[in-house]
């Protein structure tokens, strides 16, 4: 059975490419379009990564990762946070939040697979 | 996609004209308040004209952007299905041509099973051949043993004649002694229907043995012509297949050949999907300075709105200091409200940092 991968962006482009990306690897991919929508998505799903977007509408990736991390069920899921945000200060809002990783905008392919292969 | 901001339909920007400056005023307070109420209205005019013109503006780049990466993901997608199609499609004919050539799981080839059982049919036939060789050896001699046997029976029908020759001679000479010769005239007459009878015996014998000897012959003949048709069918059919083998070898190898070029060629093009795939974000990249640059503009606005405010006052008479202190707080307000970042930092599409913590 596939693994399933919950990608979380606003923007479709990004949410297609990140899909595009994964399905060509044969990960199960459900796609949110921001944090309310993810943890609606999230709900009774079995998860084996998260990535997610950090400036959304309705609930941002941070609010997100924190609020999942608080699930039992997300408690050890990994979440990489990918967006164009690429302050140390940011990054460090994000590993207190709970993330896994953070993956600065645009992502290569390769290189997120390869995040994607040591994570999960 | 969700916007951030509400989209506005493109209008035309207006820029209207500012506070005519021909009404001198009578005093100097007077002037003061006049001068700053124009400029105020001048402000806001502008900028409310600026935010106008640009808004839509940012909006249809957002648009047309949006409509690009929609269209460059489809071809995209179209792309990288056909790829996999023929990747798939490589790999079947690839499969095929193996199958076509090469044993099942024992390593065998196809084109020496071929050979081997046309060697084994060519051996066959060989000794076949071989078998039909020595049979016409045979029959040669036994038509050498029968043409001995007519030569043999050649001397019998002469000693035959002879003997008949020499009966007649004693028959005569028993006629010569008369009564004497009588009883010999009888053994005579015997030993000449004796040698009439070898003769006649002799003779359909030697047809007998001549007919049979033409037999052999015509079966020589033919063995001789079988043998040879076998041995030139059996060789001329294993050099056939063995230019078909070496022709379906040829085949295969250029079928490989064509096969791994399309791997190849299918490999660079997953590579530059990757390009593709990296470059179409682009989309959201600039969807997300547009945002940030459209929330400025909203910033701008807002700065029309305290001026044309502080205008508004001035003109209903009322007093500079509250007006332009309530404006102060107002620009106070409005640049906490700005854009503290800079929503997209990285000036190219290279691939961004990774940190895993």
């Amino acid at each position: 059975m596939a693994r399933c991968i919950l990608t979380v962006d606003d923007s479709s482009t990004m949410r297609q490419m990140i899909t595009f990306t994964l399905k060509g690897a044969n990960f199960d991919v459900v796609e949110a379009e921001d944090g309310v929508h993810a943890l609606e998505v999230a709900k009774g799903r079995k998860l084996d990564l998260i990535i997610t977007d950090v400036n959304m509408p309705r609930m941002d990736g941070l609010t997100l990762v924190a609020r999942l991390r608080a699930l039992p069920e997300f408690k050890f899921t990994p979440i990489l946070v990918l967006t164009t945000e690429s302050d140390q200060s940011m990054k460090m809002r994000g590993k207190e939040a709970g993330a896994t990783g953070w993956i600065v905008k645009p992502f290569s392919p390769e290189k997120l697979m390869d995040v994607v292969n040591k994570v999960i | 996609m969700t916007s951030w901001f509400q989209s506005t339909p493109k209008a035309e920007p207006v820029i209207e004209p500012g506070p005519s400056l021909s009404l001198p005023p009578p005093t100097a307070a007077v002037e003061s308040n006049d001068v700053l109420q124009r400029l105020a209205a001048r402000e806001a005019s502008m900028l409310e004209a600026q935010v106008n013109f640009l808004t839509p503006e940012l909006l249809q780049v957002d648009s047309l952007v949006r409509e690009a990466a929609g269209t460059l993901e489809d071809a995209l997608k179209t792309l990288n299905k056909s790829v996999t199609q023929q990747h798939l499609l490589a790999g079947e004919i690839q499969a095929a041509m193996h199958g076509s050539l090469q044993g099942e799981g024992e390593g065998e080839s196809m084109g020496g099973t071929i050979m081997g059982t046309l060697d084994g049919f060519v051996h066959h036939i060989t000794e076949i051949s071989e078998s039909t060789g020595l049979l016409v050896e045979q029959v040669d001699e036994i038509r050498e043993r029968s043409e001995r046997m007519e030569e043999m029976l050649g001397e019998l029908t002469e000693i035959a004649g002879r003997t008949h020759l020499l009966s007649l001679n004693a028959s005569i000479e028993a006629a010569h002694a008369r009564q004497f010769g009588a009883g010999f005239a009888v053994v005579a007459g015997e030993v000449s229907k004796l040698a009439d009878r070898s003769t006649a015996l002799s003779s359909t014998i030697q047809e007998q043995i001549h007919g049979t000897r033409q037999a052999l012959e015509r079966t020589d003949a033919h063995m001789q012509s079988i043998a040879s048709k076998d041995m030139d069918v059996a060789l001329r059919s294993k050099e056939q297949a063995q230019e078909l083998v070496q022709s379906l070898q040829i085949t295969n190898f250029i079928v490989r050949d064509l096969v791994g070029q399309l791997e190849e060629n299918a490999g660079k093009v997953a590579q530059q999907v990757g390009h593709v795939v990296r470059s179409l974000q682009f989309e959201d990249l600039v969807h997300q300075t547009l945002v940030a640059c459209l929330k400025e503009l909203g910033n701008l606005l807002d700065q029309s709105q305290a001026w044309k405010a502080l205008e508004g006052r001035l003109a209903a008479g009322e007093p500079q200091g509250p007006a332009l202190a309530d404006l102060e707080a107002k620009l106070v307000e409005i640049e906490g409200a700005r854009v503290q970042f800079r929503a997209v930092k990285s000036g190219s599409l290279a691939a961004g940092e990774v940190d895993l913590f």
